[in-house]
This record gives structure tokens, sequence and C-alpha cells, in this order.
């Protein structure tokens, strides 16, 4: 849920409270000032009708004209008393109306009088308004108010959600784009509000001080690799000459050789993470275009009498493909692969390469993996420690595969390792 | 033959230096930057070797200098930054070759060598060792003026060993240098056996001498 759908969710259930308990409050302070009203202008009416037959002197017969003005008015009620006192006083009363063929409420006022010595009740009634209808009325007002109460505080909730929050969700935006390993560091603008200035500034801090580390220790491994060159050259370079010397024993030139391996798989792996960082630095961004076939084609072709000679059967296939890259990445990532293939073949096994629909499937023989093949992509993981393998040559294929945005996919499959790549 | 060592590292000058004297060429070497300026300057080298990154400054000066003396002396440029952009300013410079660090000192001899054939002998391409001669410009090989039919790896092996001769060469130095990249491989199988044997043999056949010696555990070595 959102944070202002919360706030809103509060703010609609006690605007409904309120106006469902409104219409009962109004309902009965409506009908009370309306009875008010009422029985002050039937006080008013009781008044002067009294007033007036006291001064009427042309009433010929007093209890003849009464009877003709109750049965004759439609309000106005009086007859002769029957001895009981009625005090004055005021009530509400149903009528019957004859024309609508309903009961009718109305407000009478009733009291004893005396009219020129007789005692008489006269009772004046006046129409109240429909206690139905003004329920009616009441909850239609109410109705309209919460719908157009309900419909505005929506409207008004999406456009401040898009415009006090925006800044929110534009660090928010830019945080998930954020990328360690991009050169882009992370621009966040200036909102003049306090909240909102106070989370870029941390985050920005943060993700600064991220990026400063990680440049760091990048800087730190090319610089580590570039330095290494120079004392394994001196290395070899005595190595070299010292293979000169006619005194050497037997066992002393299988020890100089076992240090030349050493040496020579040292300056692999330097070359390789070397190449790693080169990779992360983008220094790879020329493109051209090229056609991957005939580059597949001559690495099969330097490959298969080195295959041959340990009985490994290559099967090649291409299709044609004109693919706009960087000329280096494609080498290295069909050459590390090529080579990861035959590597891990057994004597008398088979490698099978095949490009099609823009896919590379490098299937070779073998004994399935131990690990994941999450953890085959990670840098420095051997299944078995081989002299020959730096462990970086699926790293960096993999990385060439992020770079370029290619999939990269393997799978183990009637005894053969599958490796994919969709160009 | 001169050749200039402009290299930074001591131990380094001092092993390329050993081993190139072995070749019978004659060695100076500068340390940095001012000295190098000063020697190409006073002097001619056949060759020159250049570290791109010196105390003083960058490699690509001196080839900037080179240029604007107008001297055509033969550069190769050793780096231990292996950066193409290097490579590419390196040779619109003029350096003729490019050697990354680490090498192996039978690697930067055939270098050396073949920059210097380039240099000098104009015309002149062929190269003899007793009753072998080696044409460089059609890539042909002739025993007792015989022609002898060598596969592109086999002639190439040939050239690496002339230019090493009298100097034992190890199997890793030959493997990188016929095969680059792919030696990485060649370590699985004994690759370079195979072409050893199919060299000699088909030298011998032609009726030359086996120069080709086997070193026991360490690689082969030319010599007569």
């Amino acid at each position: 849920m959102r944070l202002l759908q919360r706030s809103l969710r509060t703010l609609l259930l006690y605007s409904l409270i309120l106006v469902v308990l409104s219409i009962p409050v109004s309902l009965f302070s409506i009908r009370e000032i309306l009875n008010e009203e009422v029985d002050e202008n039937l006080d008013l009416h009781a008044d002067q009708f009294l007033s007036h037959i006291k001064k009427f002197t042309y009433l010929d017969d007093l209890e003849t004209d009464l009877e003709v003005l109750d049965q004759l008015s439609y309000n106005i009620h009086i007859r002769p008393s029957d001895g009981r006192l009625i005090p004055e006083h005021f009530e509400t009363i149903s009528v019957y109306d004859s024309a609508e063929h309903e009961y009718r409420p109305f407000r009478q006022w009733s009291s004893g009088v005396d009219i020129k010595g007789k005692s008489y009740i006269l009772s004046i009634q006046m129409s109240l308004v429909d206690n139905d209808q003004l329920v009616l009325v009441i909850s239609v007002v109410q109705t309209v108010l919460i719908v157009l109460l309900v419909a505005g505080l929506l409207f008004l909730n999406r456009s401040l959600s898009r415009k006090i929050w925006k800044p929110f969700y534009d660090t928010l935006t830019q945080l998930k784009a954020y990328e360690l390993d991009k050169s882009k560091p992370i621009e966040l603008e200036v909102t003049n509000i306090v909240e909102f200035d106070d989370l870029n500034k941390t985050v920005s801090l943060l993700t600064d001080r991220n990026r400063k580390v990680f440049l760091q220790q990048k800087e730190f491994i090319e610089n580590a690799s570039h330095e290494l060159q120079t004392p394994l050259a001196i290395f070899l370079a005595k190595l070299d000459l010292l293979m000169q010397s006619p005194t050497l024993s037997e066992a002393d030139s299988i020890t100089l050789m076992e240090l030349e391996d050493t040496a020579k798989r040292m300056s692999r792996l330097n070359k390789n993470l070397l190449l790693l960082s080169k990779i992360d630095n983008e220094q790879f961004v020329e493109k051209e275009e090229i056609e991957i076939s005939t580059l597949m084609h001559e690495l099969f072709n330097n490959l298969r009498p080195v295959a041959g000679l340990e009985g490994i059967t290559i099967a090649f296939q291409a299709e044609e493909l004109v693919l706009l890259c960087s000329k280096p990445l494609i080498e290295i990532l069909l050459t590390n692969l090529f080579h990861n293939a035959i590597r891990h073949t057994t004597s008398n096994g088979r490698v099978i390469i095949s490009f099609k629909e823009r896919i590379l499937t490098i299937s070779n023989s073998g004994q399935p993996i131990q690990m994941t093949p999450e953890k085959m992509f990670e840098r420095f993981s051997k299944e078995n420690t081989s002299i020959n393998s730096t462990g970086l040559g699926l790293a960096i294929v993999k990385k060439i595969c992020d770079t370029c945005q290619y999939a990269l996919n393997y799978r183990y499959e009637e005894g053969m390792h599958h490796f994919t790549v969709k160009f | 033959m001169k050749i200039l060592i402009i290299e930074d590292e001591k131990e380094l000058v001092k092993g390329m230096a050993q081993y190139l004297r072995q070749e019978s060429y004659v060695c100076e070497v500068a340390y940095n930057v001012r000295e190098a300026k000063e020697k190409i300057l006073l002097f001619e080298y056949d060759c020159i070797l250049l570290d791109i990154s010196l105390p003083d400054g960058n490699g690509l000066q001196i080839l900037e200098e080179l240029k604007a003396a107008n001297k055509s002396d033969g550069v190769i440029m050793i780096t231990a930054k292996n950066s193409l952009d290097d490579r590419v300013k390196g040779l619109n410079l003029g350096a003729d070759d490019y050697l990354s660090k680490p090498f192996y000192l039978p690697e930067l001899s055939a270098r050396v060598s073949a920059v210097i054939r380039r240099k000098k002998f104009d015309g002149n391409t062929k190269l003899v060792f007793r009753e072998i001669t080696v044409d460089l410009l059609g890539k042909t090989v002739m025993v007792n003026n015989q022609f002898v039919e060598l596969t592109r790896k086999e002639y190439n092996l040939l050239i690496f060993l002339l230019s090493n001769k009298n100097r034992v060469v190890s199997k890793n130095a030959i493997a990188e240098h016929l095969s680059g990249d792919d030696a990485e491989l060649l370590d699985k199988f004994d690759f370079i056996y195979s072409h050893i044997k199919n060299l000699k043999k088909k030298l011998t056949e032609a009726g030359a001498e086996d120069y080709v010696k086997t070193i026991y555990g360490l690689g082969y070595k030319f010599a007569a």
C-alpha cells in the first residue's frame, strides 16, 4: 500500500462516519427549527382569530356560524366544549389527506376558549414537511456530499502523490537503475523540501562513497596486475639465461621447467585479470561489423589439429551472421568457450559447435560438474586444480556476455555439457 | 649490430643484454627518457627496445623524437600495459613491433632479428645457416639448393630456432611463439614435439645435418 493511500483511507473513514452521523443530527435539528417556527405561526394565528372573533358584532347566530366555520375551514376547528378544561398546548398529529389518500403530519395548536360567554375548543392546524421526504432529501444531499468528498480526496491524493512525491520517486527510479560498476554517478535534483533534500543528500553520499571504494579497488587490481608484469618478465628472463648454462643437471633442468611453467601460469592469471578489469573499464567500446561465422571457422581450424592429438573430434557448423560488436571481445569470447570445451573433454571425446539463428551452442562430452552453473561462471572457481586453467576463462566469458547483453546459459544433458550464447 | 635498450628495470636490462650479446649484438642501455634522448641523437642503432613507462616520462616521447629527427632505427615497444591505445599510437609513430611483458628472451631475440633483417638487408632477404637457406620474402627453405616443403608452423619454428641458434629454447617459448593465445591449450597436448619431429625429419631427409638438439627437460637447441 502506498503511503498516501494509507492516510487517505483514514481520512475517508473519518469523513464517512461524520457524514453518516450528520444525517440524524440534521434531521432532528431541522425538525426542531421547523416545529418552533410553525408553533410561533400557530400562536399568532390563534391570537388573531380570537381577537377578530371577539370584535365581530355582526354574527347573528354565533353557534351556527362557528359550526359553519368549523365545517368549511380546512385548518381551523372550533367545537363546543364538553366541559373539560383544556389548557393551551401544541401537538403533532397525522391527518388523512383525502386528495392524496395518505396521512400527512400536521402541527396543531389547541386550547379551550371562551367566546361570548360560551366555552369552545379551538384547534388550528398547519401542515408540516413530510418526515420521509425530509429524510430522503437529507440523505440525497449527504450522499452527494460523500461522493464529492471521496472523488475530491482521491483526485487530490493522486495529483498530490504525483506532485509532492515526485522527487521521492525520482530518487527511487535513479536508485533502482543505479549500478555500481557503471561509470555514471547518481544525480539528484534539489527539491526545496527538507525531508527529500535530506534523503537525497544521504543517498548521494552513500553511493559516492561506495563508488569511490569500488573504483579504488578496480584501480588497485589493474595496477597490481601491471606492476607484476615487470618482475615476472625479469623472472622469465633469468630462467631463460639459466637454461643456457652447460652444467645443469637433469634434476635442475626439470626444476627449471617447473619454475617456468609456474611463471607462465602467473603471467596468464595476470593477463586475464587485466582483461577483466579492462572490460570493466569499458576499454572495448569501439564496435565494428563482423561476420562471426568466419571468425568461428578460423578458430575451429586452429584448434582441430590440437584436439586431434588427443583423439577429440570436433563437429562444426555455422550460419553466417554479421554482428555489430567489439572485435577483440568477440574473439576472446569465442576463444575462451572453444578452449574451455576442448580442455574439459577427455581423450577420444567429442565437441560439437553449432551456430544457427543467432544461437551458438558449444557442447562437449564429459562428466557432470559438481558445482552450480552460477558458481561455474564466478572467478577462480575450478572443479579440479589443473595447472592449465586460471579459473578465469568462464568468468571472462560471463563478463563479456553481460557487457554485450548476450544471453549465456549452461545445461548438462545426455553426458554432454552445453554452453549457449544468444547474440 | 647495435641495440639500445631503454628500460628502467636494471635486472631486466641485464637479462636482456646478456641474452642478446650471445647473438653477438652490441647492447647499450638507457635507464630513462633523458639518457635515451641523448643516445639516439648521438648514435645510430639497428634496433631500439623501448619500454613505454619510464620514470621521467613516456616512451612514446622518444618515438616522436626519432620521427622528428628523421631517424630510421628499428623500434620494438615493450610494455607492461598491453593496451591497444599505446600499441596503435606507437605503431603510428613509426615503431616496428610491440612486445608485452612478460616475454621469453628467445621471443625477444626473434623479434629483434626480424626487425634488423627488415631494416638492414633491403633486397637481401636470405637467412643462411650452413647448408640451409631460408628465403624470407618467398618463405621458402632450401637444403643444398633443394626446396624443402614445410608447413607454415614448421617454417615459423625454423625461423624462431635460427634466430636463437646455439641457445636453449624452452617448449613454452616455442608454444607461445607458434600459437600465441592458443598456447594455453597446448599444455595439455605435446603439440610442439610433433612439429619439431616433423621439421627434423624433413630437414634431415633433404640432406641437412640434424641441428635440432633435444635438451633433456628443458626444450630444444639449434646448433651445429
